[in-house]
């Protein structure tokens, strides 16, 4: 029998206690830090791919909240066809399948002299290169009589979760014979399709179960995105149950008064049963706070990269970024997610960055057996992100119901895709 | 310092030997990856989308030409395929299906 002395027994117990305390993936020794602020499309697949890319690298995830529920898909839970638990994302698979470590924390502050992140709660996390992925935040004031209490009242749900929930229950409320108004913004703002898929579900709700409702978009623009399909599909599907109002008829909203209820127009006001203002909105405060934003309200960034032009070392990708002919989409902060961590993980190793490649994909509902879409495959040129000349594009006008069903389906198969391959 | 020393060299050794392959992030995985949004991680789609990890390479890549020249019925991949071209979309196509 072979006897373990005490010295080598204690000496095993402090190898083995090394492991345990620095835990396998948390092997942090001389490991270049990552650190990923916000959960949403973009910061999640930036943790997940950054990991894939290079292992050893030593990823935190910084989100205030618990889990994250996704704007795309989100319309579906207003018309009923789908809960808040489908449109919820966990954070789990990044941390236990992938080694990301997942801080739940609000940022406050970027320190781009000192390269550390400080939380709320006292935090502090030093990197070697930070991704900022906060989305966007609301503009508030620049609807006059637009502010967070006002949302509170009349919901944006342009961010989803507990607005998600609040627009919901004011539209199953409502009367049968109310309008539902639609207030949509100027661009840039996230999700230019967004608006009107709403309007269209919201819409297939009414006509089945209040059919004498309406909704009414109040535009500030006088086109937007798929309108040609939008308008295609509501003369068949919506005729008296929708109506668009662009800026050269007077849809532009110039303010509201939440508690009268009244949103207004420069001809008009409107008393609706249920207002859902979507105000103009900048890059999430935190990147503004910490001076990644210009006069836009949105970041200038390095196109093949995603750094910051006025920052070193913090990338930024998603809503928040300025990013040429990418519109501000899940699909394009997934995709800015990769090019950024790939860019990241080559730079680290003292290599150059790879080439610049990324798609935006995004489907509309118009029903649950009405989808449409936009797709376009991005490069760079003349230092700028373009759509490659000749490819992509909307779907075909014209199309049979049948292809309109094949669309709808494929949307699901595309958010379980991409949900998936974000958190997953 | 000792102890240090065997922290870092078990900390290594354990990295070395836990961790999965890296992948290389060259200018085809960050074009290929691009397509996970919709056909999941490593082409392992969910959903109604068309999975491709488990397809022969020949046959994915004569499905992509086709979508290009029309001779396929297509919803949305004829707009995507003419992003790439030809020597691109065989790359990407090696990239997954070389994944097991």
């Amino acid at each position: 029998m072979t006897k373990i002395s005490r010295r080598t027994f204690n000496g095993l117990l402090g190898a083995a206690g090394a492991i345990s305390t620095f835990g396998i993936s948390g092997c942090t020794f001389g490991s270049d830090r990552v650190v990923v602020i916000g959960g949403g499309f973009g910061g999640a697949t930036a943790a997940k791919y950054l990991k894939r890319y290079n292992p050893s690298l030593d990823v935190t995830l910084i989100d205030a909240e618990k889990s994250h529920y996704t704007c795309p898909f989100s319309n579906t839970v207003l018309a009923g066809m789908n809960s808040m638990a489908f449109i919820n994302r966990s954070f789990d698979a990044l941390s236990a399948k992938h080694g990301v470590k997942v801080v739940h924390a609000t940022v406050t502050a970027i320190d781009g002299a000192a390269k550390k992140v400080v939380t709320a709660d006292g935090q502090s996390f030093s990197y070697d290169k930070c991704i900022v992925s906060p989305g966007i935040d609301m503009k508030w004031g620049a609807l006059a009589g637009y502010d967070e209490a006002a949302s509170h009242i009349m919901p944006h749900a342009w961010k989803a979760g507990p607005q998600t929930e609040l627009l919901k229950k004011q539209i199953d409320a409502m009367a049968d014979g109310g309008v539902v108004l639609i207030s949509s913004p100027g661009n840039p703002f996230r999700c230019p399709p967004g608006p009107y898929e709403r309007a269209s579900l919201i819409a297939h709700y009414l006509k089945a179960k209040k059919p004498k409702s309406k909704v009414i978009i109040l535009d500030s623009k006088d086109d937007f995105a798929k309108s040609g399909l939008f308008k295609e599909g509501w003369e068949k599907l919506y005729e008296k149950n929708l109506e668009w109002v662009p800026a050269a008829k007077g849809g532009k909203v110039a303010s509201v008064d939440a508690k009268g209820g009244v949103v207004a127009t420069d001809f008009d006001k409107f008393k609706p049963a249920v207002a859902n203002i979507i105000p103009p909105q900048t890059a999430g405060v935190v990147a503004i706070k910490s001076g990644l934003a210009d006069k836009s309200g949105f970041c200038p960034v390095d196109p093949n990269t995603f750094e910051s032009t006025q920052v070193k070392d913090v990338y930024v990708i998603g809503d928040s970024c300025i990013a040429g002919a990418m519109p501000k989409s899940g699909y394009s902060a997934s995709s800015q997610a990769k090019v950024a961590a790939a860019a990241i993980v080559a730079v680290l190793k003292g290599d150059k960055p790879g080439v610049f490649s990324a798609i935006n994909t995004c489907y509309s509902l118009l029903n649950p057996d009405y989808g449409i879409s936009v797709a376009a495959v991005f490069e760079v040129k003349e230092g700028k992100i373009a759509g490659v000349p000749n490819s992509g594009g909307v779907s075909p006008k014209g199309a049979n119901a049948q292809f309109r069903k094949k669309e709808a389906d494929f949307a699901s198969g595309w958010y379980a895709s991409i949900s998936q391959d974000s958190w997953g | 310092m000792k102890k240090r020393l065997l922290t870092a060299g078990v900390c290594l050794a354990a990295t070395l030997l836990m961790a999965p392959a890296a992948q290389s992030a060259d200018a085809i995985t960050v074009a290929a990856d691009a397509c996970a949004g919709c056909h999941g991680t490593d082409g392992r789609s969910l959903g109604a989308m068309p999975a491709f990890h488990e397809k022969k390479p020949a046959e994915l890549k004569q499905i992509l030409r086709e979508y290009k020249t029309g001779k396929r019925e297509a919803t949305i991949m004829d707009r995507i395929v003419k992003g790439y071209s030809d020597e691109q979309l065989d790359a990407m196509v090696d990239y997954y299906t070389a994944k097991k």
